[in-house]
């Protein structure tokens, strides 16, 4: 093995630094060996030599930080490359949908923005006759939006689940046209860096009613059945993963469960313990059955018996609505039949 | 499993079984495996070492159970008091005469895995050496596990019928006389 020291040449001249970043071997000048023996320990950065400010800079930007909080968020529209007009038409086309350009301004303008802009320009003092704001707002959109999405989503959910009752389909559809969901799927959309809103961040309601128009704007300029399509890919795919009751609170389930069997004709629940672990302990388990005339209907977990029977009834309730887990998935095929709201009804689930 | 709420579906997984098994004629190593495999919580798909998800097990009728072979006699068990001259050692019988839960619990001890969830283990696990057990344990019980092995049955528990109805080889006349 021959014997070598590594050495780190540091001078002032730049051009005599070797490769920067590396330790090299010194015996590469003086015994001619061909290998270099690298440490890769240090970074390679594009520069020519380590800057003496950077450290002093960075850790005065890391105090500033530490005192003053991280920097407000600001739109993306006073972000560099930005370009209002080939942002709106690739939104579009990345959707794969025709939006008519106009409709789709007009959806992303808001009251709120319309008045703090005609706010700023008195301001300015800006003659209102010189310089018209010509904006069309959204509230007309986003009525029709709201409307039509309504409408879908309650044929939807019939249609996939034939056997719910009108209160579930109204607390499926509330769910799916709540803030937090449509806000959710606004924001991963774009929608909120194309909305023109007086405040940022745009807040919740502000971006509910866009994006509400948009649905409208899209509605008015390729039809219901494009506008469909866009809901059930976009809304309805929100309910993955959720629970029938997660979304629709019913505080009594074995009276609901009592009313739907005795609306089929069927015998009354009867509960009975079928299972149970650790019953003198502090953490005990009971599995109850309940029984529809000596034929089991469903069978549920919980803390103490009664619990276990609510759970129990819960159970039954979405095997009755067809709401479980193992139902057979929503179809979200191209070749899936469109839905005429209202005309057909089928069950897809 | 089908369509529970979040919370009753977490709560049924991670819950502590107790089961119960009958050594009555069984052989205590195959007692000591199933009881080994449920303390450990080895038998569940969310088993992990760490997690401390293993069941409570009731092992009754310790007193009767039935080693194969001459274990009884050659089987020694050895203990030491760490006094010079303390090396104990005796055989299967003397032991279980001692104390009858001993050779379950020996076995059981030597199954589990040698760390500090060890002793955790073996605090759940509940050796009577009757079948009467305490209302307590009773309350709690979850489910009865099947004997590992098949008891066979002794001459005098067949009926007559299925002791003529047993086919021979051959019938000895009536004035044959054994040796």
């Amino acid at each position: 093995m021959v014997a070598f020291r590594k050495v780190f040449i540091v001078t002032h001249h730049p051009k005599t630094v070797m490769a920067s970043g590396y330790i090299v071997n010194r015996g590469v000048l003086t015994f001619g060996i061909h290998y270099q023996h690298v440490s890769r320990n240090v970074l390679l950065t594009h520069t020519r030599e380590k800057k003496r400010w950077m450290k002093a800079y960075t850790l005065l930007m890391e105090r500033k930080l530490k005192i003053e909080g991280p920097p407000p968020p600001k739109p993306r529209a006073q972000k560099p490359n930005w370009d209002y007009h080939a942002e709106v038409q690739a939104f579009s086309s990345r959707l794969k949908e025709s939006f008519s350009p106009e409709l789709l301004k007009t959806a992303f303008v808001n009251p709120c923005y319309i008045q703090s802009e005609q706010e700023r320009r008195q301001a300015l003092g800006v003659d209102s006759e010189m310089a018209a704001l010509v904006l069309g707002d959204n509230i007309q959109l986003h009525r029709q939006g709201l409307v039509f999405t309504k409408s879908f989503l309650s044929d939807w959910c019939r249609a996939s689940f034939p056997s719910l009752p009108s209160m579930g389909v109204v607390a499926i559809v509330a769910h799916l046209t709540s803030h937090p969901v449509v806000c959710l799927v606004a924001q991963n959309l774009a929608i909120e860096d194309l909305t023109m809103s007086a405040q940022f961040p745009v807040p919740d309601e502000v971006l509910h009613s866009t994006f509400l128009a948009v649905i409208g704007a899209l509605h008015e300029s390729s039809g219901a059945e494009r506008a469909g399509f866009f809901l059930r890919d976009f809304l309805v795919t929100q309910l993955v993963g959720k629970d029938l009751f997660e979304m629709w609170s019913v505080v009594n389930p074995m009276g609901l469960l009592v009313e739907e069997l005795s609306k089929r004709n069927r015998a009354l629940p009867e509960p009975r313990l079928t299972r149970s672990a650790g019953a003198g302990t502090v953490l005990p388990l009971y599995f109850v059955g309940l029984y529809s005339d000596k034929k089991l209907l469903a069978e549920a977990p919980g803390e103490t018996v009664l619990a276990a029977e609510e759970e129990a009834a819960r159970v039954a309730l979405r095997k009755l609505y067809g709401y479980t887990e193992n139902r057979r998935p929503c179809d979200f095929s191209a070749a899936a039949q469109p839905q005429a709201p209202g005309l057909q009804s089928f069950s897809s689930s | 499993m089908s369509s529970f709420t979040k919370s009753a579906q977490q709560w049924a997984t991670f819950a502590r079984s107790w089961y119960l098994i009958d050594a009555r004629m069984q052989p205590p190593g195959k007692i000591a495996t199933m009881c080994a495999i449920r303390l450990q919580g080895k038998h569940k798909p969310i088993y992990h070492a760490l997690s401390d998800v293993g069941d409570h097990v009731v092992v009754m009728n310790s007193r009767h159970i039935a080693f194969s072979g001459n274990k009884w006699e050659q089987k020694m068990y050895s203990s030491h008091t760490q006094y010079p001259g303390g090396f104990k050692q005796v055989t299967a019988t003397q032991l279980h005469s001692k104390d009858p839960k001993a050779i379950v619990k020996l076995a059981v001890y030597g199954m589990l895995p040698r760390n500090l969830s060890r002793r955790t283990m073996m605090q759940r696990l509940h050796l009577f050496p009757e079948d009467d057990l305490p209302e307590d344990i009773l309350l709690n019980l979850t489910e009865e596990l099947p004997q590992p092995r098949e008891i066979p049955r002794r001459l005098n528990e067949y009926s007559q019928e299925e002791r003529e109805a047993f086919p021979t080889l051959w019938t000895p006349p009536e004035d044959y006389r054994r040796k």
